[in-house]
């Protein structure tokens, strides 16, 4: 953008941590020249919370409220995560109906976690009606959880063994009438915002990242599908029961904004498909109901992972054996290398790319800073 | 060229048309102070104490697992001795400013004697009102419901009782084994069983890991009836 | 239930009442600018209402509901608020630009309503270069924005300023272009006479096919970029980082270039109406009920754009403006003008 024999300098805008589309408190330094950023610093830690040295002195079952608070907008996910990592250090077996369970909260939890993002995103383009109309979808599912674990967004559910609680029985009837109506929400929202010019022109080929971008820097979930590469955890490494059910895994190849919006949309159909295979196919059995508050695994460390919506997550624990607390828990997230590969993908673009990007690759900061 | 402009109006005539459409349909959301949401009973509000019917005395033996199990170390528990040793209940102190109203108190009580209620107005403009008291915990209980535990829930590892126990998870276990995968059957049999005598050695080294937020070391297995 | 006719009989009285000429009509233009501006404060109240009432149920929410039967005295509740807020004005701003700028913004609001046509015989003077004083009083607002982003010593309201200036003369260009189509047809720049020449309802400009919808089309639009309506909000949009020109305002002058906002709306309607939807002419009601009634449904689409669309970035506008709109305006313009001269669709 400079001309020669004119005299430019490069200027620092400060995207400060209090600014409504960071998604949290993130700040960003951005050396601009003229109307182009040259640079972007992310600045982050305003978020910390020490969530992993808080669970180096609560036991096994004391650690999942605290993991909830890890990443708030998918909940069932980072408890699920710790579960399977500490399910996996013990050797437990979670019985049948607790494994379905989980399932369907966690891809409930999941469209939860996509209309959150679909909300935010439009909020940011400047569409504010669409945000209102997620959550009003989301209402739905969030009173569904009401009704089984008691909390809207900490579940506290996914427990070592099992789950806690078993579903009220107007849980099913609730869920199948939301699961139908939900199909024709997202071709309502499809038709506010997938073909509208003005999004069209906001997204396309806005922050483009190739696939050796993406695998460079370790980014993971959608955001890595709308690069090409198609790798699920679900279907590459499945965990849980997640080899019974039939779902498709939504691939682009452009890596823009665009492409990863139209990904997040067809997962959250595959997740409510998900849903209703597992409601058709729930047993009846026991749950694991009551918390083991005694939990001691052996000795050893393990690493378990798990897909959520926002990328791979996954938990590390390190047992010094037949202790009830844990010597050491890593927490691994995927909006971090999200949030890393920021920089290299808002290099040439307006400021107003910036907002954009950073709401299409689904960074939440809680993630990023524990 | 031609083709991209009029899809490009055609779809934001479709989106227009989408949010009218919503000009016709009731809102749904509470006008909140003058109508509130009915909670589901499940709802975890604030937690309170419940008392026997009948009687009205508290259901709350002093066990201290509550205490022992909550994360944000919100309760505290005043008590003392009395001449049998018995733990007898002085004070039940729930700090509001760090209850995270997780529900594992709930969980740990075996004797239905604490309860996260569906109750949730109580902001307040100094913090030392969120600090709640036996009295205040057991009078915002009354009103509610619960159900008084039944025996088979206790898990009170006695021998005779291990054989009456026994029977109930194998019908369980017979059942996951018409589940196709076959390498299943043996570890919810094993489990259970693996489980129970653990319990009774794992509260005598609860008492001596000095890591313990609450101060007492009693063993509380004696003194659970 | 025609009121002309009460002014006209007020006027008489006046005139009878044995004042000079001068001092008759010093007072009745006084009087008259006094009732244009009552009308206006009353329509941006109820404006600013509405606004937050479509935009709520087009949420499937209910907006206001607390002041009054459905939140209707909200505006005044908002507003006696603004005006009980601290007046702050920064130390390093350049005081005279930074107080004339709302003063400005706000008059050259108001003063457009000389020559709009309220209804039959309902008009403060009917110019007979109405529509062209119109676009020239209504070019005085970009003067005012750029006051306000230079006189608040600040970088982004300075940004925010020259951008907003930038975008409100790129789309004054089509619009402009897109109403002379229109004074084309109609042979004058009166506004009464255009409305007269849409006489019948076949005869409105937006059903002269094919010039008049498109020539309405690139009005509307031209129009919400005008007023800095979404999707050209970028002026003021609180996601963006620069915020826009009135950062630094607060209180009462940030009051006068909110409500400004929503009378250049209204202002920018009643001149679709005249000059497309044919006015205040209608069957069975009075003519300022038709006049009011269309003009409220131009600003309720003016509303829809709000709450459905994204907004564009900024070189996406000015790209749109200059590389789209305004090609298709002159050729639009060129079409009327064939159209005029070889009398099809002529009646």
């Amino acid at each position: 953008m400079t001309e020669p024999g004119l005299n430019t300098e490069e200027f620092q805008v400060n995207m400060g941590p209090h600014h409504p589309s960071t998604h949290g408190v993130c700040r960003f330094i951005l050396t601009m020249d003229g109307e182009e950023i040259v640079e972007a610093e992310p600045v982050i830690g305003y978020l910390h919370r020490a969530l992993e040295k808080i669970c180096e002195n609560r036991t096994y079952q004391q650690c999942i409220p605290v993991l909830d608070r890890f990443e708030y907008c998918t909940s069932m996910s980072c408890n699920e995560a710790f579960a399977l990592a500490a399910e996996k250090l013990g050797g437990l077996e979670v019985p049948e109906r607790a494994e379905y369970l989980r399932v369907i909260m966690l891809e409930l939890n999941r469209i939860a976690s996509h209309l959150i993002w679909f909300g935010t995103t439009s909020l940011d383009l400047g569409a504010i009606t669409p945000f209102l109309y997620g959550f009003r979808e989301r209402e739905d599912i969030l009173d569904l959880f009401e009704m089984t674990c008691g909390q809207r967004l900490t579940y506290n559910y996914i427990r070592v063994g099992g789950v806690a609680k078993d579903i009220p029985p107007e849980f099913i009837p609730k869920c199948k009438q939301f699961l139908d109506t939900f199909d024709a929400k997202v071709d309502d929202y499809e038709k506010v915002l997938t073909e509208n010019p003005i999004f069209i022109a906001r997204n396309k080929d806005v922050g483009v990242m190739s696939a050796e971008l993406a695998i460079a820097y370790g980014v993971s979930g959608p955001s890595l599908r709308a690069s090409g590469v198609r790798y699920d955890i679900r279907k590459d490494d499945p965990y849980s029961i997640y080899d019974r059910f039939k779902f498709n895994i939504p691939v682009t190849f452009n890596g823009d904004c665009y492409d990863r919006y139209l990904i997040r949309i067809a997962e959250m159909r595959e997740s409510a498909k998900i849903v209703r295979q597992a409601l058709e196919q729930l047993p009846e059995g026991e749950i694991a109901g009551k918390s083991t508050m005694n939990y001691k695994p052996p000795a050893g460390e393990v690493y378990s992972r798990i897909e959520n919506s926002r990328g791979e997550m996954g938990v590390y624990i390190q047992s010094p054996g037949k202790v009830k607390k844990p010597l050491r828990v890593k927490l691994r997230g995927g909006s971090y290398n999200q949030l890393e590969v920021m920089p290299e993908l808002v290099k040439g673009h307006k400021i107003a790319d910036v907002v954009a990007i950073m709401a299409s690759l689904d960074i939440i900061l809680p993630e990023v800073d524990r | 060229m031609v083709k991209q402009l009029i899809d490009g109006i055609k779809n934001l005539v479709i989106g227009m048309m989408t949010t009218s459409k919503h000009l016709g349909r009731h809102a749904v959301t509470l006008q909140y102070p003058k109508e509130k949401w009915p909670m589901p009973e499940r709802s975890r509000g604030v937690v309170v104490l419940l008392s026997d019917k009948e009687t009205g005395k508290l259901n709350c033996t002093t066990c201290l697992l509550c205490a022992r199990a909550c994360p944000s170390s919100a309760i505290t528990i005043k008590y003392e001795k009395d001449e049998n040793k018995k733990r007898q209940l002085k004070d039940f102190i729930v700090d509001y400013n760090i209850c995270c109203l997780c529900g594992l108190c709930e969980d740990a009580c075996n004797f239905a004697a604490i309860k996260l209620a569906p109750k949730y107005e109580f902001s307040t403009l100094n913090k030392e009102d969120l600090i709640w008291h036996t009295d205040k915990l057991q009078e915002m209980g009354r009103d509610v419901p619960y159900e008084k535990p039944v025996k088979k829930k206790r898990p009170a590892p006695k021998p005779a009782a291990k054989s009456a126990a026994k029977p109930a998870p194998e019908p369980e276990a017979a059942k996951t084994d018409d589940k196709p995968a076959a390498e299943k059957t043996d570890k919810p049999e094993v489990k259970p069983e693996e489980r129970k005598p653990e319990a009774k050695p794992e509260e005598k080294p609860k008492a001596e890991t000095p890591a313990e937020k609450k101060t007492d070391d009693n063993k509380p297995d004696e003194e659970k009836k | 239930m025609e009121i002309a006719g009460i002014f006209k009989y007020l006027y008489e009285l006046l005139a009878g009442s044995g004042l000079s000429q001068t001092w008759v009509d010093i007072i009745a233009l006084v009087a008259a600018a006094v009732m244009v501006f009552g009308v206006l404060a009353l329509i941006a109240l109820f404006l600013v209402w509405w606004e937050r009432k479509v935009s709520g149920h087009i949420q499937q929410r209910f907006g206001p509901m607390m002041t009054g039967w459905h939140g209707w005295r909200q505006t005044v509740a908002d507003a006696v608020k603004l005006l009980q807020k601290e007046d702050i004005t920064p130390s390093a701003v350049d005081r005279p630009v930074f107080y004339w700028a709302p003063i400005i913004c706000f008059v050259a609001a108001f003063a457009a309503y000389v020559t709009i046509p309220f209804g039959k015989e309902l008009i403060v003077s009917d110019l007979n270069i109405g529509i062209l004083f119109i676009i020239a009083i209504t070019t005085f607002t970009i003067i005012s924005l750029l006051m306000a982003g230079w006189g608040s010593n600040n970088k982004y309201a300075l940004l925010g300023g020259m951008r907003s200036a930038a975008q409100v003369v790129s789309y004054e260009v089509p619009m402009v272009v897109s109403v002379l189509a229109v004074v084309l047809f109609a042979g004058s720049l009166s506004m009464v006479d255009i409305v007269e020449s849409q006489a019948k309802i076949y005869q409105w400009y937006i059903f002269r096919l094919p010039f008049g919808p498109i020539a309405f089309i690139i009005y509307i639009i031209a129009a919400t970029a005008e007023t800095n309506r979404t999707p050209f909000d970028i002026p003021e949009a609180e996601q963006e980082l620069v915020a826009g020109f009135n950062i630094e305002y607060s209180g009462m002058k940030f009051a006068m270039f909110f409500l400004a906002e929503f009378v250049n709306m209204f202002t920018v309607s009643a001149i679709g109406t005249t000059l497309f939807l044919g006015g205040w002419q209608g069957p069975l009601l009075p003519s300022w009920i038709w006049f009011f009634i269309k003009t409220l449904a131009l600003v309720f689409v003016f509303m829809l754009f709000r709450w459905t669309y994204p907004r564009l970035r900024v070189d996406q506008l000015m790209e749109f403006s200059w590389k789209f709109l305004l090609p298709v305006a002159f050729a639009n313009l060129i079409l009327a003008g064939w159209m005029k001269y070889s009398g099809w669709f002529n009646w």
